[in-house]
């Protein structure tokens, strides 16, 4: 019963331990042994035994070393006084004839977390990289490592780093990769292991001796070096050229990944690397293991953003299989619409087809989603295929049809019409508030095309005392002010039951001040009313912004085979934006530089609802802070960058203070993505002078920063220049940077104008 | 890559055994894992990567198992679930099933090969065979062996260990093509390929030189010679113990084997091939009253080839009852926990065409929930007949004692993924 007595246990654990008839029979002692370990498994604290474990370790059996090896392990960190009495038994396991047995002692000793082990471990540790055995070798390099993770604070030993550089040559392959892993985290203050020329070539040369682990780990190491001639780096690739073809999807990613970067400058390179990537990464997606499928997935996503019809020929592969889980099935639908082109739009829309009557309605609805993305090109074929889903009369079904028609109406305005003549009898099947949102707003949009429109609106009316939602009511009081201007006659009785109930009987208050806001606009008569609320009925050229332009490859390059693209993009930056301080200031500090430049937040407010009344239905409606804030607008290339800089005059200088610390370059490009400022170029961390040069898109201006920062002490140098000069966006980017840098640093920045 | 720890967990969440290599992050951080999981699953959208701070927890499911990795930098995500499925394949090849019930019989193993699989979140030793010279489960039955470190963990050769010693020795040579189909319902063939592999195993004593000789059509395909008329491979891949070079240079296949089974090569034919054993079924389902399936399966392969054991599963919905089945040949089976009806032809020739009837009851009560839609499945092996035409010309073994060594070749072809989608 090890859960209710469990002092109970450990007591008699103890004594048995103790007990010389125990000891001197090995096979009970070992049981015992074996019981403890299983109890420490299971959770129970046998940190009390510790002292008669660190006896048993002085045997000649190996696994009940082990066994001890581990408890020792496990409980260092909360008995270090008595951890200290087991090295000396470590330190003549070190010693030990049998390279196992060193081995096993070395690599436990430096896996002792607790303080003040370093001293003792040194030495072993040193012997240990020159034991003849690799064994011992392969667990002394790492142990070099653990040891400065020991102590972070103490200067990195230089003779050990001369050492580990020296074994990069040991002709173990496993020590050689475990030198350059030790070497990584020993340095990573100082920007990691240096991969020079030599050192590339040997690694290049030994490429062919390691496992897929040592391959890969290897191929990433390369990234660092930058070959000096165009002649070497055609060598290299030759060299690894094989590596595309290896048998392990993980080593063609990470040789893909090197290839793309080494061709940054070489455009022929990228591409040709990529179509080699292709068969192997088509073979991926249909890997037996799922979640290499579903990584495979997500990096064919990443070749698409650069090159869309990169997998035309092979869209059949992208086709659902009826077991595969809900997260390849959407992977697979995202790709099909993309890959859509004339030739196959028939086959794939037939297969999406397929989908939308799936039993998960999560995929049901994705499945409509993406016939609605299809349609904004094929618009005709799809709207006979979602005319046809509406017949199944199934809640979810209809919800998500309704709302990919609202989107369709406002990117194609050719569909209005069959939209329209379709709809009829929908609100008898739709139950959720999304779907409900959309049907009104088509109904007060094009309610002068569909028949029954009032009546439709009235029934929701009549339920409003029922209706949970305030977003349905909401779009319901500028549906019905809007079908009120088209169709007077028969909308004003049950607009003025609306408007009486919304301002009388509401409690939510943004639904009562939108009713006020509706009433005091017809109040100004209906031409005025008109005027706000007859904006366009769609917007067409939004589809071609939805259309997103293709990516130069290396934007993408660098994130090849690593956790980024496994995650969406929205998610990623602020899984990166997280490191940097609290995420959650940057948006906000945002919205009220946005404010500021308003003027008044009133105005702001009316602005917004205004904007929020035209077209609710937008797919990204130009909120107020989007449009007099930073954008994110078309990317810039550096040699257009530096142009522009060339060409400009500095419009203004500032120094601000540094954020202190190693503020790593992603971080910091992170964090600056996240509030629209693109990072062009950084300096490596420690780099004199650190140099990053940025840029916006701002109220129609862009505005251009080099930071510089010459010394350890010195602040931060900022130079902005901007194309056409606009003061009121010049500040808004430099509050905004301002923000950055103080949430990185944590500390409070002070700027002062030297102009 | 690199992983701060690894985690093996039961269904309910609770750890069942767990390795912290770098120590940067907490061990109660598993806590939250399930926690996570089961949010997303409410969300209706789970995924093999999870997040919580700057833990990123990659995982994957075996039986009643997860295997959770832990890891706090950008890693390298496919490296991370080849690691898990490696535990996972190495754990199996030491406890046959990997499931709850064998972590806790052999908790000791375990915590030993977790100790030699990986140091400080980096791989180390992970091939099985290797491991299986050290790291034994006769070791926990107490015979003081002279544990010492195999040869293999500091051989250039990393693959096979010196002074392996056979009374005979042989190699088999298996090479199979399995054929993944799938069909929509209206009988269009969506998409075809076959997946082929060369598998060895090898009974050889010492350091055997090994040379492989295929047809030159399969070579020619490889190259891109001669496209017209032979199929165009794709992803040739080879076991890391080929030389590349020497391939790249003269075609020739030359490496020295593992020891015992191992993948020699394999390849993938994108090429539309006629579906090998073709079905065609109608499914007609009279609400409350009856279900009434009729298959036809036809083999559209070699009249001399046969086809073993073939299995033909048709999905029925889950409410019906008094089965009834009429067959040309074999026998008809239904699997209630399925839900589908299984038909099996022992022995089924080319070129021929057989049918089975099938009648099932249906309550006069509608059931509420939706039922998906499972597509029909089939299982068969061909013996003596590969798809692509691949042959093997010769086997040379060369090892410096200079004994004779038989090769044995087998080809067959087997279903994959093969699937026809129905109406009903």
């Amino acid at each position: 019963m090890p859960y209710l007595g469990s002092e109970e246990t450990v007591k008699e654990l103890k004594r048995a331990l103790s007990n010389p008839n125990v000891q001197s029979d090995r096979l009970r002692y070992r049981n015992v042994i074996l019981r403890v370990i299983r109890f420490m498994t299971q959770g129970l604290d046998m940190a009390p035994l510790f002292m008669e474990m660190v006896k048993a370790s002085a045997t000649v059996d190996i696994v009940q070393k082990k066994l001890v090896y581990l408890f020792m392990c496990s409980y260092a960190t909360l008995k270090p006084d008595l951890a200290l009495l087991a090295i000396n038994t470590l330190l003549k396991d070190c010693a030990d004839p049998n390279p196992m047995v060193r081995g096993l002692a070395l690599r436990n000793m430096c896996n002792l977390r607790m303080p003040g082990v370093s001293e003792y471990i040194q030495q072993p540790i040193l012997s240990g990289l020159r034991d003849k055995a690799s064994y011992v070798r392969r667990a002394a390099v790492l142990g070099c490592a653990k040891m400065q993770n020991l102590q972070p604070d103490v200067e990195i030993d230089g003779a050990v780093v001369n050492e580990l550089y020296g074994l990069l040559r040991d002709q173990d392959p496993v020590v050689m990769v475990n030198c350059l892993r030790a070497l990584e985290e020993i340095l990573k203050k100082e920007g990691g292991v240096v991969i020079n020329k030599p050192i590339a070539h040997h690694l290049l040369n030994r490429m062919k001796d390691l496992d897929v682990w040592g391959q890969s780990e290897v191929l990433t190491f390369l990234l660092r070096y930058r070959p000096r001639c165009q002649s070497e780096l055609f060598d290299i690739l030759n060299l690894l050229d094989n590596f595309l073809g290896s048998s392990h999807s993980g080593v063609v990613a990470a040789t893909t990944r090197l290839f793309l970067s080494l061709g940054s400058a070489l455009p022929a390179v990228q591409s040709g690397v990529l179509e080699r990537a292709r068969g192997p990464l088509l073979a991926a997606c249909n890997a037996q293991s799922r979640e290499l499928r579903f990584v495979a997935l997500c990096h064919v996503q990443q070749v698409l953003r650069s090159l869309p019809g990169h997998f035309g020929a092979h869209y059949k592969k992208f086709f659902c299989s009826y077991s595969e889980p809900n997260y390849i099935k959407f992977r697979k639908m995202e790709i099909l619409v993309e890959l859509v082109n004339d030739e196959n739009v028939g086959t794939v829309l037939e297969e999406l087809r397929g989908y939308c009557t799936d039993v998960s309605p999560e995929l049901a609805q994705a499945a409509i989603f993406a016939i609605g993305r299809v349609g904004q090109t094929y618009s005709e074929k799809c709207l006979s295929i979602l005319t046809g889903l509406l017949e199944l009369k199934q809640e979810q079904i209809t919800s998500a049809v309704v709302q990919t028609f609202r989107d369709l109406v406002w990117l194609c305005p050719q569909c209005s019409e069959s939209v329209c003549a379709s709809i009829a009898g929908c609100e008898e099947h739709i139950q959720d508030s999304e779907g409900k949102q959309a049907l009104v707003w088509l109904l007060g949009v094009h309610g002068e095309q569909i028949p029954g429109s009032p009546y439709v609106l009235e029934e929701f009316i009549d339920a409003l005392k029922t209706e949970q939602s305030p977003a349905v009511k909401l779009e319901l009081l500028t549906a019905t002010v809007r079908l009120f201007l088209s169709r007077p006659a028969e909308t004003q009785d049950m607009l003025g039951r609306l408007l009486t109930f919304c301002i009388e009987e509401e409690c939510d208050m943004s639904v009562r001040d939108r009713a006020l806001f509706c009433y005091r606009l017809l109040q100004c008569g209906v031409e005025e009313a008109h005027r706000v609320l007859g904006g366009p009925k769609s917007d067409p050229s939004l589809g071609v912004i939805a259309g997103r332009p293709e990516e130069p490859i290396n934007s993408w390059a660098g994130d090849f085979n690593t956790l980024a693209p496994v995650y969406s993009r929205e998610d990623w930056a602020a899984l990166t934006a997280t490191t940097g301080g609290s995420p959650s200031l940057i948006p906000l500090v945002t919205g009220g530089a946005a404010q500021a430049d308003l003027g008044s937040a009133e105005e702001a407010e009316a602005a917004g609802s205004a904007a929020a009344a035209a077209a609710p239905a937008a797919p990204s409606p130009p909120g107020p802070s989007e449009e007099l804030c930073l954008v994110s607008g078309p990317p810039l290339s550096p040699e257009l960058f530096e142009r522009r800089w060339l060409a400009l005059e500095p419009s203004r200088r500032v120094s601000l203070d540094w954020p202190g610390g190693d503020c790593l370059p992603e971080t910091l490009q992170a964090a600056l993505q996240l509030v629209n400022i693109q990072a062009l170029a950084l300096s490596r961390p420690h780099a004199r002078p650190w140099k990053a040069y940025l840029y916006a898109h701002s109220l129609g201006t862009v505005v251009l920063a080099e930071l510089l920062r010459d010394t350890d002490a010195g602040g931060l140098q900022v130079t902005l220049k901007q194309d056409p000069e606009r003061e009121e966006a010049l500040s808004s980017f430099l509050t905004v940077l301002k923000t950055v840098m103080q949430t990185l640093g944590n500390s409070s920045a002070s700027l002062s104008s030297h102009d | 890559m690199s992983a701060s720890a690894v985690f093996i967990l039961d269904m309910k969440g609770k750890v069942l055994i767990s390795r912290n290599y770098k120590g940067d992050v907490d061990t109660t951080e598993i806590d939250h894992f399930l926690p996570l999981l089961m949010q997303q699953e409410e969300e209706g959208l789970t995924c093999p990567l999870l997040s919580r701070g700057k833990v990123h927890f990659l995982w994957i499911k075996h039986s009643n198992l997860y295997l959770v990795a832990l890891t706090m930098k950008n890693s390298n995500a496919s490296l991370v679930y080849s690691f898990l499925y490696k535990l996972v394949e190495v754990f199996t090849e030491y406890f046959k099933e990997l499931e709850e019930e064998s972590i806790q019989d052999n908790f000791v193993v375990v915590y030993e090969l977790l100790d030699e699989l990986m140091d400080f979140g980096f791989p180390q030793t992970t091939d099985s065979q290797i491991l299986q010279e050290y790291i034994t489960q006769e070791g926990n039955k107490l015979e003081v062996t002279k544990l010492r470190v195999p040869n293999t963990v500091t051989n250039a050769v990393s693959w096979r260990s010196e002074g392996i010693k056979y009374k005979k020795n042989e190699v088999f040579i298996d090479v199979i093509e399995s054929v993944n189909l799938l069909v929509n319902a209206n009988g269009n063939v969506l998409s075809s390929d076959i997946v082929g592999s060369v598998k060895l195993k090898v009974m050889l004593s010492g350091m055997p030189e090994l040379r492989l000789g295929l047809n030159d059509r399969v070579l020619f395909g490889l190259t891109g010679r001669d496209k017209g008329k032979s199929v165009v491979m794709e992803d040739v891949k080879f076991h890391q113990c080929v030389r590349l070079s020497r391939f790249e240079n003269d075609r020739t296949i030359s490496f020295i084997p593992p020891d015992g089974d191992s993948e020699l090569m394999s390849y993938r034919i994108n090429a539309h091939v006629k579906p090998l054993i073709w079905i065609e079924s109608v499914i007609e389902k009279f609400s409350h009253s009856r279900v009434e399936i009729m298959v036809k399966a036809k083999g559209q392969f070699k009249k001399q080839s046969v086809a073993n054991s073939v299995q033909i599963s048709v999905p029925v919905p889950s409410d019906v009852d008094s089965p009834r089945f009429k067959t040309s040949v074999g026998s008809a089976k239904y699997v209630p926990e399925k839900n589908v009806v299984i038909w099996t032809i022992k022995s089924f020739p080319g070129g021929k065409e057989f049918l089975m009837r099938a009648h099932f009851g249906l309550p006069s009560v509608d059931k509420d929930e939706l039922e998906g839609r499972p597509p029909i499945t089939v299982k068969f092996e061909i013996p003596y007949f590969t798809v692509s035409g691949i042959q093997v010309r010769y086997m040379k073994i060369i090892e410096k004692s200079g004994y004779q060594a038989l090769p044995w070749v087998r080809y067959i072809t087997q279903s994959g993924d093969y699937q026809l989608r129905t109406n009903s």
